[in-house]
């Protein structure tokens, strides 16, 4: 694959701590029942509130609840809120995006009304699609997926643009290829790379609204754990159990800048204008 | 012989001398307490300072220094004539014959007498939830003479006395002058003359009220206890500073900023404890967790399965998850907690708090439950409430109930829970301090209240109740009590899962606070 062979000729150091803690991430959340004897929601309210130790690693919570295991569960629920919402958008924004790109006629109509969705800031349309579907996980997906798909839209839109009007893509044409032929095999596979970019900003965008939405209530539904319900829950325990909105906080930190570093990295990589400028100012130094 | 007579009076000489100065000392220590503005932190505004007005518990705690009761309540919960000096009832509860106190000074310089009081009392009967629990029942009020008043009801309603001393928001009477009751009417009463230990200084919206001392209060020569007795007003100045944020509150005593702060995190209590300057204040008991049944619902419109769940929850475990530190909590089965003279100490044996969970299940199996999900409705916003109903979810879903958790903010909580389907259990925290059995918000009986219970039971329920309503006399009326819990226990249309209490913290300096259900600060000093 292109990026493959350009990342091991730039070597970027943000894609590889990224890669790494990600795959970490990764791992954690996929390997949680090996890695923890305890159940996520099951109470023992009579060891509430203990501090870290040999047996609870990150201590427990309010209900007794191994922090760790929690945690190892609520990266799980970040990843596949991510996962999910990053995989709709694309599909939504694409298909959005192509059409509105491809076909001018479309354009006006289907980008205004995405300016109208844009005007308003993606967390405040999540926010009320949760409080009128009510709280879930796969509400929550649902919703942050409408909320960011435009801006994917757009961003296929204005690839597809500048593409459809390249020379290879006349010479397609006068071939006689169909559009879809044209769409799939010419202009979405040489669009891949800002899709792909935006897409890893999605992620990191879902899993920090995901919080957000768990903090303010509208989230995932307890006694799942999510690691911004349990920032919340923990508010109230700061200052006697601190270890209770550290650890999940940390952990949200963690994932968060991990993409939104691959994601800068993504774009140095496969955006050539930045990278030159990039260069231009080393050489300048 | 002498000898012994000079020693003598040496002794007696020295004896005397001491004990003059011991009493100075005593009268200089008595005279050190006066002095000093008071701050404390409440964490709700008020709307106005109208107690027959409205149902904010704030208002009446905070105008308790400026407006007193015929009666009041002591520590005991037992009634104690305050403004009143005694009282009769006679014939079979109808007629209650009052004598007030003279010599009682209103804040405009007024003797208070009979005609201050029926003013009020007028007032209180058409505009306050106490008074219109009593109007059906009442006829009218007559001025015996300048210091004595007579209540005539039409039928008997022995909850009388109790509703008029209740330490419950909106229901308590209090005596206001005439000339501003008739002022005002029923309008929103913001000039403020009572006859209270403390008067209105002023009021800022959303910010303080400020009371100062009133010089000429005329204290009760009873025994002060709680509301009831003497009130001495030792400092010069109130203030009561409206903080809704916990913190703020709670940094506010830290820094010395505020003397007192009400309703601070229970699980910061290790922090203030470890604080010189600051003395916790643990209010008990005062609140309880009830777990209500949709009676209308299956698998709960059956007796089997409220029983079920009783047995099916470990509520020592539910003590810790809901309210955390067992010092904040007790297990209770009866809705009169101990040292309350409606307390029924065996209610429920037998079934509260005996875990077993084979039981339950056979219970449910004699219900005919079909195993559907269980549908728990609870507020998000209280942690008594969340928290439980969390823990009961998980308690059980352990034995194989399948349990869907709905959690939403109070006003859609109170939307939903007054429908008749789409929920089975609701948890809700309750009052502990109530005037009278009579007057709980848990047992206005039937299927007036949100249990939607309305069966055979529920109206055998309703006729013990007015079967109570009529009786005067109070040994017979706990007698009746007994009864009702124990047909509360057998049909379980709601039960207490646990009594529960609020912390508040004061600074060190503040002396002699007493904490009770609603903060008072007469009789408290600053050092």
């Amino acid at each position: 694959m292109l990026f493959l062979k350009k990342y091991k000729k730039y070597e970027h150091p943000y894609i590889t701590t990224s890669i790494i803690i990600l795959i970490l991430l990764a791992f954690l959340s996929l390997f949680a029942p090996v890695l923890t004897d305890y159940n996520p929601v099951r109470n023992d309210a009579r060891n509430r509130l203990q501090a870290p130790s040999r047996e609870h690693l990150l201590g427990t919570d309010q209900f007794g609840r191994d922090v760790f295991t929690r945690i190892l569960y609520g990266i799980r629920t970040s990843m596949e809120v991510g996962l999910a919402v990053v995989i709709l958008t694309v599909i939504f924004g694409g298909v959005v995006g192509i059409a509105a790109g491809y076909y001018p006629q479309l354009d006006k109509v289907v980008m205004r009304i995405l300016d109208a969705m844009m005007a308003f800031p993606g967390i405040i349309i999540a926010i009320s699609l949760a409080a009128i579907w009510g709280a879930g996980k796969l509400n929550i997906i649902l919703a942050l997926s409408f909320a960011y798909f435009p801006k994917m839209a757009r961003i296929v839109r204005s690839a597809v643009i500048s593409i459809k009007d390249l020379d290879y893509v006349d010479s397609a044409r006068a071939v006689g290829a169909k559009d879809s032929r044209i769409i799939f095999k010419y202009i979405l596979k040489n669009s891949a790379s800002p899709i792909m970019v935006q897409a890893t900003f999605n992620f990191a965008l879902a899993i920090l609204d995901e919080a957000a939405l768990s903090f303010l209530g509208v989230g995932i539904m307890p006694p799942a754990p999510s690691l911004g319900a349990m920032v919340t829950d923990a508010r109230t325990y700061m200052v006697v159990a601190p270890w209770l909105i550290l650890a999940p906080g940390i952990m949200i930190v963690l994932a968060v800048l991990s993409l939104n570093l691959l994601g800068d990295g993504l774009r140095d990589l496969l955006d050539p204008h930045l990278k030159n400028t990039l260069k231009n100012r080393e050489v300048k130094k | 012989m002498r000898k012994e007579i000079k020693i003598t009076a040496v002794v007696v000489l020295v004896a005397l001398v001491f004990s003059l100065l011991l009493t100075a000392n005593v009268l200089a220590q008595e005279e050190d307490r006066y002095g000093g503005t008071l701050n404390a932190a409440f964490q709700m505004s008020v709307a106005h300072l109208d107690s027959d007005n409205s149902t904010d518990s704030l208002i009446t705690a905070m105008m308790n220094h400026v407006y007193e009761g015929l009666f009041e309540f002591d520590e005991n919960l037992n009634l104690t004539p305050h403004l009143a000096e005694s009282y009769q009832v006679g014939e079979d509860g109808l007629v209650y014959e009052v004598k007030l106190r003279e010599n009682v000074k209103l804040h405009n310089g007024q003797t208070m007498d009979a005609d201050d009081v029926i003013a009020s009392f007028r007032r209180w009967l058409e505009l306050n939830n106490g008074g219109q629990l009593v109007a059906p029942y009442f006829d009218q009020v007559e001025k015996i003479d300048q210091f004595n008043i007579r209540f005539k009801f039409a039928e008997a309603y022995a909850p009388f006395l109790n509703i008029l001393a209740s330490p419950v928001s909106n229901q308590k009477f209090v005596v206001r002058a005439e000339e501003v009751v008739d002022e005002f009417g029923t309008d929103v009463i913001d000039r403020h003359v009572g006859t209270g230990p403390y008067k209105y200084e002023e009021w800022v919206p959303d910010q303080k009220l400020v009371l100062t001392r009133f010089e000429d209060y005329t204290p009760s020569s009873r025994e002060a206890s709680f509301f009831a007795g003497k009130r001495t007003a030792y400092l010069d100045e109130i203030v009561f500073n409206f903080i809704p944020d916990a913190q703020v509150r709670v940094s506010g005593v830290q820094t010395g900023q505020f003397h007192f702060a009400e309703e601070v995190p229970r699980d910061q209590y290790p922090l203030f404890e470890a604080n010189q300057n600051i003395d916790n204040v643990i209010i008990y008991p005062d609140r309880m967790s009830m777990l209500i049944y949709n009676n209308a619902e299956a698998p709960f419109d059956n007796k089997y399965a409220r029983q079920a769940i009783a047995y099916a929850l470990d509520f020592e475990e539910l003590g810790y998850a809901m309210i955390g530190d067992p010092q904040f909590w007790r297990l209770e089965s009866a809705l009169h907690e101990e040292g309350n003279p409606w307390h029924v100490p065996d209610a429920g044996e037998g079934i509260y708090g005996v875990y077993d969970p084979e039981k339950a299940k056979e219970l449910l199996d004699q219900a005919g439950y079909d195993g559907d999900p269980i549908v728990i409705l609870s507020g998000q916003d209280n942690q008594m409430e969340r928290q439980g109903a969390i823990a009961i979810q998980d308690q059980l879903e352990e034995i194989g109930i399948d349990v869907e958790l709905q959690l939403f903010d109070r006003p859609t909580v109170v939307e939903r829970r007054s429908k008749k389907e789409g929920w089975h259990i609701h948890l809700s925290p309750f009052i502990k301090i109530v005037p009278d059995p009579q007057i709980h918000q848990g047992w206005t009986g039937t299927n007036k209240w949100i249990s939607n219970w309305d069966s055979e039971e529920s109206r055998e329920m309703d006729q013990i109740f007015a079967e109570m309503l009529r009786e005067v006399d109070q040994e017979k009326r706990y007698e009746i009590m007994e009864r009702m819990q124990s047909k509360l226990w057998d049909s379980v249309p709601y039960f207490n899962i646990l009594d529960y209490s609020r912390l508040h913290i004061k600074r060190a300096e503040l002396k002699d606070f007493k904490g009770s259900w609603q903060p008072f600060f007469w009789n408290t000093y600053l050092e």
